[in-house]
């Protein structure tokens, strides 16, 4: 099968999992599909070009979108108040797959700096930080969409508002963990490429400002005690910068963080 | 009395409000101007919160695995200064065959560091790189020799993310490289002199090839190396090379001569003789010895802060007592 048609037909399937979210079983097995299709895609690619989707942002917003959509899901299969939650969660996968669409799909250099297995540790632990938080929004946002009256209608079988905020707290937290994981092998991977373990560059910046920012929440959460519906918000604040670091800042730079030269 | 006015300035300053305040600007300052000192002061000022917090916050103390992810923190933040103090960063530039002699073209080294880069002697014995089409460099594979503590020949490859590690000094290859034309000075009294000229880097100055270069008597002679060879094809897969059809281009005052190796040109008071046509390539030396102390500090805190959330998710953690109750830390 041609990686392209696996990678549109995985996307149609993401599509008809949205759409599909009054039928939750037809969403999930739509959810299903495109994971596997997505995955084929992925495989496909890694097989034609000798590496992992790692080096443009063609790749790099294709397998985020997969990774995002694969905690989405297992997160969604284990936990079920954020099935109808999960729905908060489209719109970034929606951004992810219409930017998919329009990046130019050729393949690009893999850096000899990326000959390390540091770089799926990395990778890994980024992919699981940036899904978990993802999750942590989904379920953050719903006690604030429920003061609007079309939330109130979605969201009427969700769970109630402080045990939704238990959920996002903990999926906040253990984002957290994971995100200073990325941060420790990035910096052992940078000491081993580049000579240096820290430079601030515009790329490391904005990495400890989102790690700082929710450092920050999980801090203000325990002094300020907020309610639910601000909590999710203060969490989608952070999910914006994450998603500024993750797919603004590497593109937008010069800096040598990505190690092509 | 002055013992409840410290007590109370502790519990304000080690306050979350406080912590909160300090990671607003830690952020700001991260993002607009992340130098030395503005981040030294703020991240100090954070250590000294943190500080204050665990006197003040008996909470923070009952927690253990919470203690411990802080105290790495303040490990980490203590490790950090310490290895600025006593780290070097430079750069030089070393010609295929001669012995490195601790000479550096840049350094940043702490105030407290202590140089033994003159004991570090090793050699560049030549490299490979491979570019992909459009002249991305590839893997870069530089053969290196040094002499180990037992006094015995070692040898290894070095490149990229792998560097030659000597007494905690790592020394890493880096894009810079290219040709360096041995040369003799031989004058008509005294003693022949010899050196290399460090061309401009190939590929990236691929255009460039010439240099100035001083005589011992101050002259100045210039040299362009011109290579007949297509050594770099941007179309395909290839490898740095060492020319095979080459002339060295020499002026000197109002004389020039293209030179092959061997080849000499008489001028007043001497004769420059192009040897040979060797390699230079562009080293990073870096020295902190406070690195596997950070890892594992860091490594530690974000373990033990995993090990509180466990705790925490699944009602595993001892319970405050009651007086403590109301303090939710973390």
């Amino acid at each position: 099968m041609d990686e392209t048609l696996a990678l549109r037909a995985a996307l149609g399937c993401y599509v008809a999992a949205l759409g599909g979210q009054r039928w939750q079983r037809v969403a999930a097995a739509a959810l299903a599909a495109a994971l596997a299709l997505h995955t084929l895609a992925l495989g496909l690619r890694w097989q034609a070009h000798g590496h992992g989707p790692f080096t443009t942002m063609h790749e790099i917003l294709s397998s985020n979108l997969w990774s995002l959509a694969l905690v989405l899901a297992v997160s969604a299969a284990l936990l079920r108040e954020l099935r109808a939650a999960a729905v908060l969660a489209a719109p970034v996968l929606a951004v992810l797959g219409l930017w998919l669409l329009l990046a130019d799909a050729r393949p690009g250099h893999f850096p000899p700096t990326y000959a390390t297995p540091l770089l799926y540790l990395h990778t890994l632990v980024g992919k699981l930080f940036l899904g978990l938080l993802l999750v942590a929004v989904a379920l953050g946002l719903v006690p604030a969409a429920r003061r609007t009256g079309l939330g109130r209608r979605v969201f009427v079988r969700a769970a109630d508002d402080a045990r939704l905020d238990e959920l996002s707290h903990r999926f906040a937290a253990a984002a957290f963990v994971f995100e200073t994981l990325m941060l420790i092998v990035g910096a052992v991977w940078a000491q081993d490429a580049w000579g240096r373990y820290w430079a601030w560059d515009p790329l490391e910046s904005w990495a400890f400002a989102t790690w700082l920012a929710l450092a920050a929440t999980l801090h203000a959460r325990a002094t300020f005690r907020p309610a639910p519906a601000r909590h999710g918000l203060w969490l989608a604040g952070v999910f914006v910068i994450a998603f500024l670091t993750f797919f603004g800042v590497p593109f937008i730079s010069t800096s040598p963080h990505k190690g092509a030269v | 009395m002055k013992r409840a006015v410290v007590i109370a300035l502790a519990a304000h300053f080690g306050s979350l409000r406080t912590t909160l305040a300090l990671f607003a600007l830690l952020g700001a300052v991260v993002l607009l101007r992340p130098a030395l000192w503005p981040l030294s002061l703020v991240i100090g000022a954070l250590a000294l919160n943190l500080a204050a917090a665990l006197v003040v916050h008996p909470a923070l103390r009952l927690k253990l695995p919470l203690l411990v992810s802080h105290l790495a923190l303040l490990a980490l933040v203590v490790l950090v200064a310490i290895g600025r103090l006593t780290a070097l960063d430079g750069r030089f530039e070393l010609t295929q065959g001669v012995p490195f002699d601790g000479t550096l073209i840049d350094r940043d080294a702490g105030l407290l560091h202590v140089d033994r880069l003159q004991s570090l002697v090793f050699q560049h014995h030549g490299f490979e790189i491979d570019y992909a089409p459009g002249r991305k460099r590839g893997a870069t594979r530089n053969g290196v020799t040094w002499q180990g503590d037992d006094g015995q020949p070692r040898s290894a490859v070095i490149g990229d993310h792998h560097p030659l590690l000597l007494q905690g000094h790592r020394f890493y290859t880096s894009p810079n490289k290219g040709f360096a034309p041995l040369l003799r000075w031989v004058p008509e009294r005294g003693e022949p002199q010899l050196g290399a000229v460090h061309l401009p880097s190939f590929p990236a100055q691929e255009l460039q090839q010439s240099r100035a270069w001083l005589l011992p008597d101050g002259r100045e002679a210039w040299v362009m190396l011109h290579i007949d060879d297509k050594l770099i094809d941007p179309m395909a897969e290839t490898r740095f090379t060492m020319p095979q059809q080459f002339r060295l281009v020499v002026r000197i005052g109002e004389q020039r001569a293209e030179l092959t190796p061997g080849q000499s040109l008489a001028v007043s008071g001497g004769s420059l003789v192009f040897e040979e046509l060797r390699t230079w390539m562009g080293y990073r030396v870096a020295y902190d010895p406070s690195l596997p102390w950070l890892l594992a500090a860091a490594l530690l805190a974000a373990l033990a802060l995993g090990v509180h959330y466990v705790q925490k998710f699944s009602g595993a953690a001892r319970p405050a007592p009651q007086h403590l109750r109301g303090a939710r830390i973390g």
